[in-house]
């Protein structure tokens, strides 16, 4: 070719390539839809005999739109395709138009969406998402490195949870009271303390809602399963969010989600795996929605301005007395955890030494070593109090118990997780009196007589 | 009525007065004349000369990549202004503008990805370039100065595309910036983790890396710095250097290129322009197909307290950062870069070969290329491995092996003077040991005065080397895949450390000898302490925790 026709040739390409990539951005994604809705309302318009509002509608321009919610920080593109939401076009809000993104904003009329109007407080305060953006999948957060999509069902109700500390009461917001009431029923907060309330044997959640996925280790969300199926493969998608991930140790064997490394085939040291039991026989699938609805609440990233919050009514506590505040103090501080409902059965806890083992056995396979060592549980409270004295048993339960004084079935394998913490400085002394005293009431009487 | 006539308007035109004030010379009648005031009248186009040798011209010589070079500078100019426009420099507000030139500025995704996509291709292309001026030996009198100029604005390259790095102010952003300027804390003397850097009272908010980042960690005055250094202080010097890069080049004759006596100049409008032309267009053309197709990439906003895992430095840096396995950083990120700096600008005073000059010269310099390229080729293959082989954990992960299969941890290192080795000797032992062993190996080959057989000897030297790993491995000291670390990278440091040199520059005089040698020997190091670690997991060979330097 020669010079004078490379010249021209790669002239008229580079012009095409700027048509090329102006077309590419003038056929953003969210311009059809914004024309389309303009078209559907024009039409309802005209329907309605309203002609001149009809041919405003048809003309009005096609543009990006945005809210900006200052307080909250949120500066939302979504009216850009939901423009039934968008004030300024549609000021009643309301259409009749049944698909998204085109159908308006559902229950405006509701008490819960006059109280947030959306220009104050933006789209993405409750829902999540990337509000900044301004393509279907970006926007609802679908995509790679952003960690909060959209809240779907009753998750969205974590929103609530993050400025009304009255959330229990609040109509609309019953999943997440419903969540909250769950997770103290089983003693979550046993180990996983919420402001500044409950153990510190595992995370604390007061701000799960941001936890990292770089923190999950090994971004195993493979390991995950919703409803027996396993999330998909690739991490840029709905699927792969916190959400999920707190599911995921509702719906399976948290020691599944978490397997580690007990046989140290790729570390130096056993790594038990995950010491959180398996709630499945106990919790309902709406339940554990429900659970996951009230952590979404749990942010310490997204800041609320103060004036935003409403304060939670103060904390009553039942009147009660003797043993049957004992009970009641058990479940308070989440005892039953490790130590079952009602103080029944002991939990599991991986690699202790204890009842229904076979003796250990260096040359068992592997899976037969991990079922033994999955036998292994937290102690059966009635079986063992018993041979306590009310001080004893209250000093037990102040100083807790060393994690160095577990008896492992496999020496080889890890020290069992999971240990009696210390509760002198979270216990009142009249608590533990009425602890004691109810766990002794249920200690099992010893039939041989003596 | 008159005839329209064509000529007689445009004569008309050109002679106005209007005309003739903005562009000087008359109606083109394309003389030799006319196509010499094309350059002598242009400020733009004056740096050429008038007349060039068409040797010079032959895409095969210049590979174009010199003038690539410059064009992608003035199109990331070009962008980066029109980038500025939307951008701000503070931690607030860095983060979202970009997601608004992604998501809500007509045609900034477009600008961003051009931004982007040119300043990588810059590096390429400013790296081809020095490839092909040292193999047609460009490099040599009278365009020694002109050489080290040129590899200074390849430093200042690397440097600003670094400084670029930052300001997305994604996670990708500040921990490639991170890991790029914690080298700078373990300079010796200057950095607080580097040899001496204690001695002489640097502590972590003193140092170098302090004055680098604005902080003890990147934050806001980083960003600030960054900002600046990247849009004005950087692109000065660089501006600055380039006027003297290319004066010198018009001064030098244009090109190295040899005198034949049949040759006659032709003119460089339009003979050069025209390539010129071509090959900004086919540049420019390249990025704009890539930018619509790549969108940059964009991590989750910067935070401080959330490790990615891998973090990696940008891609040039990562053969850097693949040394941090088997050196401390103060080798790996700052003695190593800077011999590898005073190295290239030092190759013209050293090399002293007559031969080669403005053509390809593989029988002719066997020992510049090889040792060149072998330095090119461990750039580019260390880049490889640190960014396509390193997972999480910087575990080594073939392509085909997922990222979320977890990886043994690597097995424990040991020392030479270390506990586990010798003992503690490293000063009494070590010192004089390796002294001894890096001069009698740098002093050797000229003192063998007679020319090696080099089959001969590389034959009897990789025989050795079989015949220890079939030792080592018979005696269950080894296995196979350490044999063959063994025999390749002790055989190629014997072939490029000894063999090559002993034959080629052994009549060098001393001090051109002795320079050459350390840079020989410095690479060859390298390979060897891949080796240990590899082979033996060997994590120092000499180690002076007195004053924080180990090797």
């Amino acid at each position: 070719m020669s010079y004078r026709k490379a010249f021209i040739v790669s002239n008229a390409l580079m012009l095409a390539a700027f048509v090329w990539a102006f077309a590419k951005d003038f056929n953003a994604e969210w311009r059809p839809y914004q024309k389309k809705y303009y078209q559907l309302a024009a039409d309802a318009l005209e329907k309605k005999g309203l002609k001149d509002e009809a041919r405003r509608m048809r003309r009005s321009p096609v543009e990006i739109k945005q809210i900006i919610a200052g307080d909250l920080g949120r500066f939302d593109r979504c009216v850009t395709c939901h423009v039934g939401m968008d004030e300024y076009v549609n000021p009643t809000l309301k259409n009749d138009f049944a698909e998204n993104p085109y159908k308006s904003h559902p229950k405006v009329d509701a008490a819960l969406v006059k109280a947030h109007p959306f220009t104050k407080f933006g789209c993405t305060s409750c829902h999540s998402g990337q509000g900044l953006a301004t393509s279907v999948d970006a926007a609802h957060g679908w995509v790679k490195h952003w960690e909060k999509p959209m809240l779907k069902g009753v998750h969205i109700q974590g929103s609530c949870v993050k400025c009304h500390g009255n959330f229990e009461t609040l109509k609309g917001a019953e999943a997440a009271a419903l969540g909250k009431k769950a997770f103290n029923r089983q003693g979550c907060q046993g180990c996983h303390m919420i402001n500044g309330f409950g153990g510190t044997t595992s995370v604390p959640l007061d701000d799960i809602a941001d936890k990292p996925f770089e923190r999950i280790a090994g971004y195993n969300f493979k390991r995950v399963q919703i409803d027996g199926k396993e999330l998909r493969d690739e991490h840029h998608d709905s699927h792969w969010n916190i959400q999920n991930w707190i599911l995921g140790h509702l719906l399976n064997d948290p020691a599944e989600v978490t397997p580690n490394d007990p046989f140290a085939h790729l570390n130096a040291e056993p790594i038990p795996p995950s010491g959180m039991p398996d709630f499945r026989g106990e919790i309902s699938r709406s339940e554990a929605d429900a659970i996951v609805a009230y952590l979404s609440g749990m942010t310490k990233e997204e800041v609320v301005p103060y004036r935003y919050h409403v304060p939670a009514p103060p904390a009553r506590e039942p009147r009660l007395s003797g043993t049957a505040r004992g009970r009641y103090v058990f479940a308070k501080y989440g005892c039953q955890g490790c130590h079952g409902l009602d103080a029944k059965q002991g939990r599991r806890r991986f690699n202790a030494a204890g009842d229904g083992q076979k003796e250990y056995d260096d040359t068992l396979p592997e899976a037969e070593q991990f079922a033994q060592m999955n036998l292994g549980a937290e102690p059966t409270l009635p079986n063992l109090v018993g041979t306590y004295t009310h001080e004893e048993l209250v000093k037990k339960i102040q100083n807790g118990v060393p994690a160095a004084d577990a008896k492992k079935w496999s020496p080889k394998g890890p020290l069992p997780m999971v240990t009696m913490p210390s509760w002198k400085d979270k216990i009142s002394k009249s608590e533990l009196d009425d602890l004691a005293a109810w766990l002794l009431s249920i200690a099992k009487k010893d039939d041989s007589g003596f | 009525m008159p005839a329209l006539d064509l000529e007689t308007i445009k004569k008309e035109i050109i002679d106005s007065q209007l005309w003739r004030s903005v562009f000087r010379g008359g109606v083109w009648k394309d003389t030799p004349r006319d196509r010499a005031g094309h350059i002598i009248g242009n400020v733009w186009l004056h740096l050429h000369p008038v007349k060039v040798r068409p040797r010079a011209l032959e895409w095969a010589y210049t590979w174009g990549m010199g003038g690539i070079s410059f064009a992608l500078y003035l199109l990331l100019t070009l962008t980066g202004v029109a980038l500025m426009f939307y951008y701000r420099p503070t931690i607030g507000l860095a983060y979202r503008d970009i997601k608004d030139l992604e998501f809500a500025v007509t045609l900034g995704m477009f600008l961003r990805n051009a931004h982007r996509w040119a300043a990588q291709a810059m590096v390429v292309a400013v790296i081809a370039h020095m490839v092909r001026v040292f193999l047609t030996g460009a490099y040599k009198k009278p365009r020694e100065f002109n050489w080290g100029i040129g590899v200074l604005l390849l430093t200042l390259t690397l440097f600003l595309s670094f400084t670029g790095y930052l300001l997305p102010w994604d996670q990708l952003a500040i921990w490639a910036v991170t890991v790029g300027t914690n080298m700078a804390g373990a300079t010796p003397i200057l950095g607080n983790e580097g040899p001496l850097g204690s001695l002489v009272g640097m502590r972590i908010n003193n140092d170098v890396r302090f004055t680098l980042l604005g902080g003890t960690m990147v934050g806001e005055n980083t960003l600030l710095r960054f900002y600046v250094m990247h849009c004005v202080a950087v692109p000065l010097v660089v501006g600055i250097l380039l006027i003297l890069h290319f004066w010198r080049i018009r001064k030098d004759s244009f090109s190295a290129a040899p005198y034949s006596a049949a040759e006659e100049k032709i003119d460089v409008w339009p003979h050069l322009v025209k390539r010129e032309y071509i090959a900004a267009a086919g540049t420019v053309l390249f990025i704009m197909i890539w930018s619509i197709l790549q969108n940059a990439p964009l991590e989750a906003i910067a935070n401080p307290n959330v490790t990615t895992n891998p973090s990696k430095a940008p891609w040039y840096f990562v053969g850097l950062q693949e040394l941090l396995v088997y050196f401390d950083p103060w080798i790996a990120g700052v003695a190593m870069p800077g011999l590898i700096i005073v190295g290239l600008i030092a190759i013209p005073y050293i090399d002293t070969n007559p031969k080669g000059v403005g053509y390809y010269a593989w029988k002719e310099r066997p020992f510049a290329n090889a040792l060149f390229m072998l330095g090119i080729v461990m750039w580019f293959a260390l880049i490889y491995i640190g960014y396509a082989l390193r997972g999480p954990n910087y575990a080594w992960y073939w392509p085909w092996e997922s990222w979320y299969l977890p990886k043994a941890a690597p097995p424990p290192t040991w020392s030479v003077f270390g506990p586990e080795g010798v003992g503690a000797y490293s000063m009494l032992i070590g010192i004089p040991l390796l002294g001894a062993l890096s001069a009698a190996w740098m002093l050797l080959p000229k003192l063998i005065q007679r020319e090696l057989d080099g089959r001969k000897a590389m034959g009897g030297f990789l025989a050795a080397v079989a015949a220890l790993a079939v030792a080592g491995v018979a005696l269950g000291r080894m296995g196979a895949a350490e044999g063959g670390f063994l025999l390749f990278f002790l055989g190629a440091s014997f072939y490029f450390g000894f063999v090559l040199p002993q034959r080629h520059i052994r009549t060098l005089d001393w001090p051109r000898y002795l320079v050459t040698m350390v840079l020989v020997v410095s690479t060859m190091s390298v390979l060897l302490k891949m080796c240990a670690r590899l082979a033996f997991n060997i994590k120092y060979v000499l180690t002076i925790p007195s004053i924080n330097m180990n090797i």
